[in-house]
């Protein structure tokens, strides 16, 4: 064997060990891991006000955050011991492959349930109804999906906006980034002509804008976008926690709470609930 | 029986990398890799055998101005080279240019420029290396002769530094094209762009992922087999102990 044929024969020799030592690891379920190594890691967003957001005072968390705190406190009694929370940055990007390596355990961000992803993810019930829209300079021509042709419009890589416009819209000029506050930028520097994303993700970068008044948030909702806690397939037991802990939380009125606190008058993202959006919640709470 | 998450629970689908439209995707992504590589070589080739030189001249001044150069860019991390290039330098440039950048891919050029002025104050260096590997008795020999000094850079010393750093220079090229990657943060629809793309349509992120990195290890493969023949070309008899004769 030569010099460098040993080498790579003990690297490969390491690999294996490396990879027969994590095997047993990996054969667990989501709540014998989260018990084995005593923290529930959950993906949230960073740059989307209020579901997911660093604050001025540099302060993470944001309404999905305080939902996914809820389904911590169950983890916790089920569980029977504490269990540290700990948030990990996710985006529509790196979302699915984190939870997929057992990176996270839940995705509590702003992911839109559909019928392709639930192919490989399982998701909890919906926890917020939104469609897209469009962000534009107040004044510009772009008024909605009719007039968007030969424009320069924005989206966010990985997000259901962007599939919608690349496959139904090809009279706009897709430019795709891959975090929000980068499409924002460009936004603002005339990069882009427009910036799509669902309509309440709009309104909480319009809030948190420098000059919100300079920002039109335009147009029907040209998809559907129902938000929900992403998981690994496959794992009733968990799901059934997380959905369980959202129905609880809608019938106590914790949900309200929560919702007020982000989307209310004071909030960070003053959105009303919809009166439809509320009866649809509503309607999702199973009897006990 | 608890049900292993990971290990059993993903099915591979490969045949997702060549059903439309993910295939295209892929293909468009090298074709984008290829064309920033390819760009930001070039850029940086320029740049760095401009840089070398002028960091070997007797000017203090001239030698200055390239240390300054290189010292600038190559400190500062490419990606936010890139968020500078894209969204920096177009705010002082005027309306007009913005808008002229907006309508012709400004993202596709903000990349090249980053790659190509980052990586051209990496290859100075390896220029200026070369340079200075070369007897001063040249650059008299050649001064002697009534060549100018420019001349005597231009005609004999560069030329023979070009010759002599082509394996660090297959190492920077290398380096360009793996970090070609970076433009994905402003928006460059290259390889890695594409595998995201596709993982985020299909959730099968390692079949994505596994196509990038055999695209990117096939690409530096080709790179390294031109360069190897450009080495082997250009080798200066006498001057470098050539591939073969290295292990004696």
């Amino acid at each position: 064997m030569t010099a460098v044929g040993r080498r790579i024969a003990a690297a490969g020799l390491a690999l294996g060990v490396l990879l027969a030592g994590a095997a047993p690891a990996l054969a667990e379920t989501t709540l014998e891991k989260i018990g084995r190594t005593g923290v529930f890691v959950v993906g949230a967003r960073t740059g989307s006000p209020p579901f997911g957001f660093i604050d001025k005072q540099n302060n993470w968390g944001g309404f999905s955050v305080d939902l996914a705190k809820m389904v911590h406190q169950n983890i916790e009694k089920k569980l029977g011991k504490p269990i540290k929370f700990e948030l990990k940055e996710s985006t529509p990007a790196t979302r699915i492959p984190l939870l997929s390596s057992g990176a996270v355990d839940l995705i509590a961000g702003t992911m839109t349930i559909t019928r392709a992803r639930r192919e490989s993810l399982d998701f909890s019930a919906v926890f917020f109804v939104t469609g897209a829209q469009f962000l534009v300079k107040k004044g510009s021509p772009i008024r909605g999906v009719q007039t968007i042709a030969g424009k320069r419009i924005g989206a966010q890589q990985g997000s259901t906006n962007e599939k919608v416009l690349r496959e139904k819209y090809p009279q706009a000029q897709l430019v795709v980034f891959p975090d929000q506050p980068a499409a924002f930028t460009a936004l603002t520097q005339g990069k882009i002509d427009a910036y799509t994303n669902d309509g309440v993700q709009l309104a909480g970068l319009k809030a948190k804008a420098p000059n919100p008044a300079e920002w039109d948030v335009v147009g029907e909702f040209f998809s559907y976008e129902p938000y929900g806690m992403a998981m690994r397939k496959n794992e009733t037991d968990f799901r059934n926690l997380v959905d369980f802990r959202l129905m609880e939380a809608i019938e106590s009125g914790e949900y309200q709470k929560a919702y007020d606190k982000w989307f209310g008058a004071q909030g960070e993202v003053p959105y009303p609930l919809s009166e439809t959006a509320r009866i649809f919640l509503q309607m999702q709470v199973i009897p006990r | 029986m608890p049900r292993p998450f990971l290990a059993l629970a993903y099915q591979f689908q490969w045949s997702i990398l060549w059903t439309s439209p993910y295939g295209g995707w892929l293909l468009q992504g090298i074709l984008t890799t290829l064309k920033l590589t390819v760009l930001g070589w070039v850029l940086a080739a320029a740049l760095g055998a401009v840089f070398g030189a002028v960091r070997t001249v007797p000017s203090r001044f001239l030698r200055g101005v390239g240390g300054v150069y290189v010292e600038i860019f190559r400190n500062v991390p490419l990606l936010v080279w890139m968020f500078l290039w894209y969204f920096g330098v177009p705010q002082i440039l005027p309306a007009a240019a913005q808008e002229w950048l907006n309508r012709h891919n400004g993202e596709l050029i903000a990349a090249v420029a980053a790659l190509g002025v980052y990586h051209g104050a990496r290859l100075a260096e390896v220029v200026r290396a070369g340079i200075q590997s070369i007897p001063s008795t040249q650059l008299e020999a050649a001064l002697s002769t009534g060549l100018t000094l420019t001349q005597a850079y231009r005609l004999v010393l560069v030329p023979i530094a070009l010759r002599l750093i082509v394996p660090p220079l297959t190492n920077e090229s290398l380096n360009l094209l793996k970090n070609s990657s970076l433009a994905l943060t402003i928006s460059v629809a290259e390889t890695t762009f594409m595998t995201r793309q596709i993982e985020s349509y299909t959730a099968k992120g390692f079949e994505a992922l596994t196509a990038g990195t055999l695209i990117y290890l096939g690409l530096c493969l080709g790179v390294s087999a031109v360069m190897a023949r450009i080495e082997h070309r250009v080798a200066i008899p006498g001057l470098i102990v050539r591939g073969g004769g290295a292990e004696h």
